[in-house]
């Protein structure tokens, strides 16, 4: 299994830590991959502009049209989270930071080290491959359209990309969108439940922690040319991680702050609500409702 | 794994993101140019050159002055800063963060990048008022007395200086800071000029508050405008943000919110004046929160937590963080800093805490050594129109004061970078500004 495989990580790690730097108990340096202002801030321009060539402006944002009715005040959830695990969760939240400062992080710490081009063709390589179940899930879902391009981009990209290690569909104008089985039981109709923190992988709900373990039976029941089972698994698995780890910004308690539970907590939970909200409209009118300016 | 991907997207967004129950006007505590630009910052194609690559090493360090640490706060133990080395003899900037924030944000990363590529070693600290600064390195746990903060920070300075490989050979110090940390920048060589530890040259101050206890009361005021009071201003907030983030998501088919649209995010929640304002306000009292419990926990007042229960790592927070949203800064200082203050600094009073809350508490030193900057902008929200002409008069010119930017909202431009930069060097004068 995938999430067992996880577990090859701490070889990956203390290699890491050997080569990343020294400590001590009470005073420790660890060196980190170098940071690229220059090349950061191009990209920053090079967004700012795009979004200026589309007309896309904060103000313009702010005039688009919803699909449906826009929502009222009246309809927004409670600022307070189902919770009713939550010793539970903040014991598996202290976890999942132990495991990522000692682990995960300074793994992919080294992995950034390896030049972008190589880590570009890894990250391509796992995101074509999760289409497989982008698309069983568009299906399942009843939206043909996505799913017809998420099969495109996949047959694109294992062919012309060569194995999927170029992302050749996006160059294309065939974005990307994932989805999942969490997705699907929130197509129909399925609440998000209580918060959930899974082990190692962070914040979800109980739907989606569920539809996380659909998918990855997916993956492993299908066994795409063997990835998923026996020794090929083993350094997979651990990759995929990695690589997800090294594209996350996120690190755990960085501000120093008590609240940070609450705060992802909440943040997570308001983005799932609101990402169903727009599943149902999109869903509603797909089925023929009118679409309605969104006045505020 | 996927799940998680764009916490961090949301997490930022968290800095900008609030709106208000109704359109109204300007709070008229600051103009709509300045908001903007508190909230968005230097835009990219303004920003100054930097270097295409800079080092960075993250040093925890454990010291020994700190309090004994509240079970509630077991990830804060040792203290964190990051510091990028260059290869060759070079002088050593040391930059201290903002009201709250740790010593790696967005805004001293910026710093840092432009600093390196000038030639220096660079040294990041968080702000004493940050709860990981509070845990770690604090001498009281009451965070909010300029000089004993800057007090700590020094010492901490100093301990982590004395800790670096023998291969940084460091020729000069120069001290920097922005908003708060700018005030402790200043603080922080006049200490220096007594103790002389670090031997600091210069200090920069960029955006510092005259008046700490005024800037605070000032952020207070603007959250009471914006938001409006107890839990009904937070919840009418909560819930214009969350309509206009979610008809947002409704509009883009299930967009998620990643770094790159961020910006229309921000711009579908964010439009009035007085959204701008609560932004900022909000911002700024989820950093007061922090900042709140740790006191109350260290100085035992009982205001939050009960002295004779302390809370452990697995309790529910709800209760407390929706206590702590509705209190200002007043409340913290009336019931956690000047109790706390009171009983350890004998013959004080609340009005003289005060007073030495100022920058006043180093005005022979400003006013004298040619050595203390500043930079601000005209219209920043922390200053009124006495302090920025105490700040001109005390600095005898060594100030550059630009027209637009708000509370921040020029960092890291062209400008404000290259003056800097002369400031450091010691050139600015001559430059003729």
């Amino acid at each position: 299994m995938r999430v067992i495989r996880l577990a090859a990580l701490p070889t990956v790690a203390s290699a890491s830590l050997l080569t990343g730097g020294c400590a001590s108990h009470d005073f420790s340096i660890r060196s980190l991959p170098a940071e690229t202002p220059a090349a950061y801030n191009a990209a920053a321009i090079k967004e700012f502009q795009a979004m200026q060539a589309l007309g896309a402006t904060p103000a313009s944002a702010a005039s688009q049209t919803t699909v449906g009715p826009p929502l009222t005040p009246a309809d927004v959830p409670s600022m307070q989270t189902y919770d009713p695990w939550e010793r539970m969760n903040r014991f598996t939240y202290r976890f999942n930071a132990r495991f990522d400062e000692a682990i995960l992080r300074p793994a992919a710490d080294q992995y950034r080290r390896l030049p972008g081009p190589v880590r570009t063709g890894i990250h391509n390589f796992f995101s074509n491959l999760s289409e497989v179940v982008s698309v069983l899930n568009y299906a399942a879902q009843l939206r043909p359209a996505p799913g017809a391009r998420g099969l495109g981009r996949f047959v694109i990209n294992s062919t012309l990309g060569i194995g999927g290690l170029l992302d050749v569909a996006t160059q294309l104008h065939i974005p990307g969108a994932p989805t999942g089985f969490g997705a699907t039981l929130a197509r129909w109709g399925m609440h998000p439940g209580p918060y959930f923190v899974m082990p190692i992988l962070g914040p979800s709900t109980l739907r989606d922690g569920c539809g996380f373990l659909a998918d990855f039976g997916t993956d492993y029941a299908i066994n795409l040319v063997n990835l998923y089972r026996g020794t090929a698994g083993w350094v997979l698995t651990p990759l995929d991680g990695v690589d997800v780890r090294a594209n996350v910004s996120f690190r755990y308690y960085s501000t120093g702050s008590p609240f940070e539970y609450d705060t992802v907590r909440f943040l997570y939970v308001r983005r799932t609500l609101m990402e169903d909200d727009a599943l149902r409209m999109w869903h509603r009118s797909s089925q023929g409702a009118a679409q309605t300016p969104a006045g505020q | 794994m996927r799940i998680i991907r764009s916490l961090a997207a949301l997490l930022t967004l968290t800095h900008l993101l609030a709106a208000h129950a109704g359109a109204e006007p300007a709070t008229g505590l600051a103009d709509s140019a300045a908001l903007r630009a508190t909230v968005y910052g230097t835009p990219p194609q303004d920003i100054a050159p930097l270097p295409a690559v800079v080092p960075l090493d993250e040093i925890d360090i454990a010291l020994p002055w700190a309090r004994p640490l509240p079970a509630v706060l077991w990830f804060d133990r040792r203290l964190r800063v990051w510091f990028s080395a260059q290869s060759k003899p070079a002088p050593l900037a040391i930059l201290i963060s903002g009201t709250g924030d740790d010593g790696n944000t967005a805004k001293l990363a910026l710093l840092r990048a432009t600093l390196y590529g000038a030639g220096y070693h660079v040294l990041t600290l968080p702000s004493p008022t940050n709860p990981g600064f509070i845990a770690a390195a604090s001498s009281t746990g009451v965070a909010g007395d300029l000089m004993q903060d800057s007090h700590d920070l020094y010492a901490a300075a100093h301990e982590i200086i004395a800790h670096l490989p023998a291969r940084v050979r460091i020729t000069d110090v120069d001290v920097l800071g922005y908003s708060l940390g700018g005030a402790q920048a200043a603080v922080l060589k006049s200490i220096d000029s007594v103790e002389h530890r670090l031997r600091i040259h210069r200090a920069v101050m960029i955006n510092p508050p005259v008046s700490l206890f005024a800037a605070m009361n000032r952020l207070d005021e603007l959250f009471a405008l914006s938001v409006g009071p107890g839990e009904e201003g937070i919840d009418r907030l909560y819930r214009r943000l969350y309509v206009r983030l979610a008809n947002f998501y409704r509009a883009n088919d299930q967009v998620r919110i990643e770094d790159t649209n961020l910006l229309a995010a921000a711009g579908a929640v964010l439009r009035t004046d007085a959204d701008f304002s609560a932004a900022i306000a909000l911002t700024f009292r989820i950093e007061l929160t922090n900042m709140f419990y740790a006191g109350d926990l260290y100085a035992g007042t009982g205001v939050v937590s009960d002295p004779r229960r302390p809370p452990r790592p697995g309790d529910s927070t709800d209760e407390v963080v929706r206590r702590l949203l509705v209190k200002p800064f007043s409340e913290y200082f009336d019931r956690v800093f000047v109790p706390y203050y009171l009983a350890h600094r004998p013959g004080s009073t609340r009005t003289s805490l005060i007073a030495e809350s100022r920058l006043d508490i180093i005005a022979d030193a400003l006013r004298t050594n040619p050595d203390y900057y500043a930079q601000t902008n005209a219209d920043d929200l922390i200053l009124d129109r006495a302090e920025l002409d105490w700040l001109r008069s005390t600095l005898n010119g060594r100030i550059a004061v630009y027209d637009h930017g708000g509370h921040l909202g020029n960092l890291g431009d062209r400008q404000q970078i290259a003056d800097m930069l002369d400031m450091l060097a010691g050139r600015w004068a001559e430059a003729g500004k």
